[in-house]
């Protein structure tokens, strides 16, 4: 459930977000949304996948983090495992709210539902007592705002994936070394044997609209792979 | 190799006391020690502010930081704040926070200051982001934070008898010291003049090899028992009582981040903010001011700074001290540690930082061997005798740099009162700011920064070497200062928020203890 607010410093004067990583915070999630123009800063870390929206609709790019439903081997109690975390989850509570018309810039939400919303007095504040922006709510606007610029982005990426059929499905089979065994379906990786035979005229369209990056970003996200099957098996060890 | 001082016994069971059996059990465990203490002494229990010291002795006896908080009713303690010292206007205030400066050279921070002071705030302000947070009343740490670390500098105010029987019951349950509660009646000694054993009411003895002497002002060992001599120092430090009060406060009120000394006609007044109740007192000097007219200035306090309080419900606790020092805080095999090796008001909250200091050394130093005893103390007696004459300085400095017209201030300024080491540094600071140059040694009690913070947050003019126009690096390192300011004031919880959402778990942790 949601309650989306506009943000303000008046309704949100002296309000506070628990900015660190748990589970209660909802951190325990085994994928998270990511967008093109970070896919530089993910690709350290994750494995970039692609999967269809619940509808069967249009293809999202995902960062992996784990392998099976609320599993997040990134997340060890308080501490989020790796330097760099997705916009869509390091911008939590916040969304970017719809401008009421095209004249108007987006504005940002905030979920008052949302388990970092803190009622105890600990977290960051949003607002100081002058009810100025702080620090915090700055790198919120700013991390917001990257991520409705990669939203936009995405779409025509998506299509040009499609265009030059550069997604396949993939199954993966995880062996532990328990002899355990999980299995990811459902998810889609870009196809390297058909970028091999994109010919100049395809590349030259791709570098024109900045997908060639990306593409070569999520190409190379693939080797964290392995890395993430050992997390598992550590996590499998420690029992 | 096995000392030949190997069995410890600490006389008196006080701060002092607690604290010596706890560190030196922790880090020479190979000693055998024993704590003595009459049984029907109170202790004095006034060191209710320490510096960010403690943090580190606590961790080494190895008590866990949360325990504390929760079982000395402790606070975060960041500094100190001096309200009405310059010259009694409403506005007159200025910090001693424990974060260092912005670290670049300080005549450029200056520089960089006075140009920047048309809009900036104090000078302690401008340099470091911990102002911002004791304005706000916030604490230096998150409670996810690592124990004993902070986003700031910061040491405790606490319930000093609570940390006594806290102390007690971890160096007994956990560091093996034996707990003896007897009156001491009389000391022996060896045929080497050495101490060798105390004899106790009922004809028990203790023998030891090594004594410390954590009697208080009764000083038994060192004075009684020794007669190492007294040296005063009430010539330069006039203050020699004061009144202490312990103010309830009502559940939810804003607890400081600091000390808050505020000058009066003849003294000064303390006020430590504890979760359950502030500690506030009157210090001063019976040569200028009745024990009345202190009563009255305590209770106008009380009415004003505490919402709620009635003054007169209470009745304040009198102390009468001489400010001063033992000529030798070493001597033979006996070590004086706490109010029997000197006192001084506590301005500075100087007691329990002393008695850390005087633990390291004899720790990180511990006889072995008789023939090394006399260098040993030697040595000990000159550290010290140095960092008390350092204390003397500094707690002065604080009423030289004042402009108060009273007779007491006047006094306070008298050039026949400031010792020369003193004058001369102040000589120096026109020249150039306060320098580790200035204090060379490890482990200065109040460091070239600490200096800062009194000379400029009290309007010494700014020192040649700061009037050069300033330097880019100089400007960009004071608007770091003013980021983070805003950047911590966001993220740090209220100091109330923090202490009660700790001790309801600590409560919690207790209670199923109790079922386990």
């Amino acid at each position: 459930m949601s309650n989306h607010q506009t943000l303000n410093n008046s309704d949100h004067a002296a309000l506070r977000v628990h900015t660190g990583a748990g589970a209660q915070f909802g951190d325990a999630a085994m994928a998270a949304l990511v967008v093109p123009n970070e896919f530089r800063q993910v690709q350290v870390h994750y494995p970039i996948v692609f999967r269809r929206d619940n509808d069967g609709g249009r293809f999202n790019a995902l960062a992996l983090l784990g392998f099976e439903n609320g599993e997040n081997l990134f997340l060890e109690g308080s501490e989020w495992d790796a330097a760099y975390r997705p916009l869509s989850m390091a911008i939590q509570p916040f969304l970017v709210g719809r401008p009421v018309d095209e004249s108007h810039e987006p504005t940002v939400h905030i979920d008052m539902d949302h388990p970092r919303i803190s009622a105890d007095g600990e977290g960051i504040r949003l607002f100081d007592e002058l009810g100025r922006p702080t620090p915090y709510v700055e790198q919120i606007s700013a991390q917001l705002g990257d991520l409705h610029v990669g939203y936009e982005d995405s779409a025509a990426f998506i299509a040009a994936l499609e265009r030059y059929e550069l997604l396949e499905p993939f199954s993966f089979e995880v062996t532990l070394a328990n002899g355990a065994k999980n299995t990811l379906v459902g998810f889609h990786m870009i196809n390297e044997d058909k970028l091999q035979q994109l010919d100049g005229d395809a590349l030259g369209a791709l570098h024109a609209d900045g997908h060639l990056m990306p593409i070569f970003m999520a190409v190379a996200s693939l080797s964290n792979l392995s890395e993430l099957v050992e997390r598992k098996n550590r996590r499998e060890a420690r029992g | 190799m096995r000392s030949e001082f190997n069995r410890l016994v600490i006389v008196g069971g006080g701060t002092a006391g607690w604290l010596s059996a706890c560190l030196l059990a922790a880090r020479r465990p190979e000693l055998d020690v024993t704590l003595v203490e009459a049984p029907d002494i109170p202790t004095i229990g006034i060191g209710e502010g320490s510096w960010p010291t403690l943090r580190e002795t606590l961790a080494t006896i190895g008590i866990d930081e949360a325990r504390f908080l929760s079982a000395c009713d402790a606070s975060f303690k960041q500094g100190s704040r001096f309200d009405g010292w310059v010259d009694g206007s409403a506005d007159d205030s200025y910090y001693h926070p424990f974060t260092p400066p912005a670290s670049a050279p300080m005549a450029g921070i200056l520089s960089a200051w006075s140009a920047q002071q048309g809009k900036a705030a104090s000078f302690a302000g401008a340099v470091t982001p911990q102002i911002a947070v004791c304005d706000r009343d916030l604490a230096p740490r998150q409670r996810a934070m690592p124990a004993f670390t902070g986003a700031l500098n910061y040491g405790y105010h606490l319930d000093a008898g609570k940390l006594g029987a806290l102390l007690a019951e971890h160096g007994t349950a956990h560091l093996g010291v034996k707990h003896v509660r007897a009156h001491v009646t009389g000391v022996e000694r060896g045929e080497d003049g050495l101490l060798a054993k105390l004899l106790l009411r009922g004809g028990d003895t203790v023998e030891g090899d090594f004594f410390i002497d954590c009697t208080g002002m009764a000083a038994r060992l060192i004075g009684d028992e020794l007669g190492v001599g007294w040296r005063d120092r009430s010539d330069v430090s006039f203050n020699d009582r004061a009144l202490a009060m312990q103010v309830p406060v009502a559940p939810g009120s804003a607890i400081a981040s600091q000390t808050v000394g505020t000058a009066h006609k003849a003294g000064w007044l303390w006020d430590i903010g504890l979760p359950t109740r502030r500690g506030i007192g009157c210090v001063y000097s019976s040569r200028f001011l009745s024990d009345e007219d202190a009563e009255a200035i305590l209770a106008d306090y009380i009415t004003a700074k505490v919402p709620g309080a009635d003054p007169g419900a209470l009745a304040p606790r009198k102390l009468q001290f001489a400010t001063g020092h033992r000529e030798q805080f070493w001597r033979g095999n006996c070590l004086a540690v706490g109010l029997s090796a000197g006192f001084i008001e506590p301005l500075e909250a100087s007691a329990i930082v002393l008695i850390e200091l005087s633990l390291k050394a004899l720790a990180d130093a511990y006889p072995h061997s008789r023939s090394a005893l006399p260098r040993l103390a030697d040595r000990f007696n000159a550290l010290f005798r140095y960092r008390w004459d350092r204390i003397v300085d500094f707690l002065k400095l604080h009423y030289v740099l004042s402009k108060r017209g009273e007779p007491y201030w006047q006094a306070q300024r008298d050039p026949a009162t400031i010792p020369e080491t003193l004058a001369g540094q102040l000589e120096l600071w026109r020249d150039h700011p306060p320098s580790a140059a200035d204090f060379p040694q490890v482990d200065e009690i109040f460091s070239a920064f600490s200096q800062q913070y009194v000379l400029y947050g009290m309007g010494f003019p700014l020192p040649s070497a700061a009037r050069p126009a300033p330097e880019p690096d100089a400007l960009r390192r004071l608007a770091e200062v003013s980021e983070r300011s805003r950047a911590l004031a966001a993220a740090l919880p209220s100091n109330r928020t923090y202490l009660d959402t700790l001790r309801a778990a600590e409560a919690d942790r207790g209670a199923q203890g109790a079922i386990a």
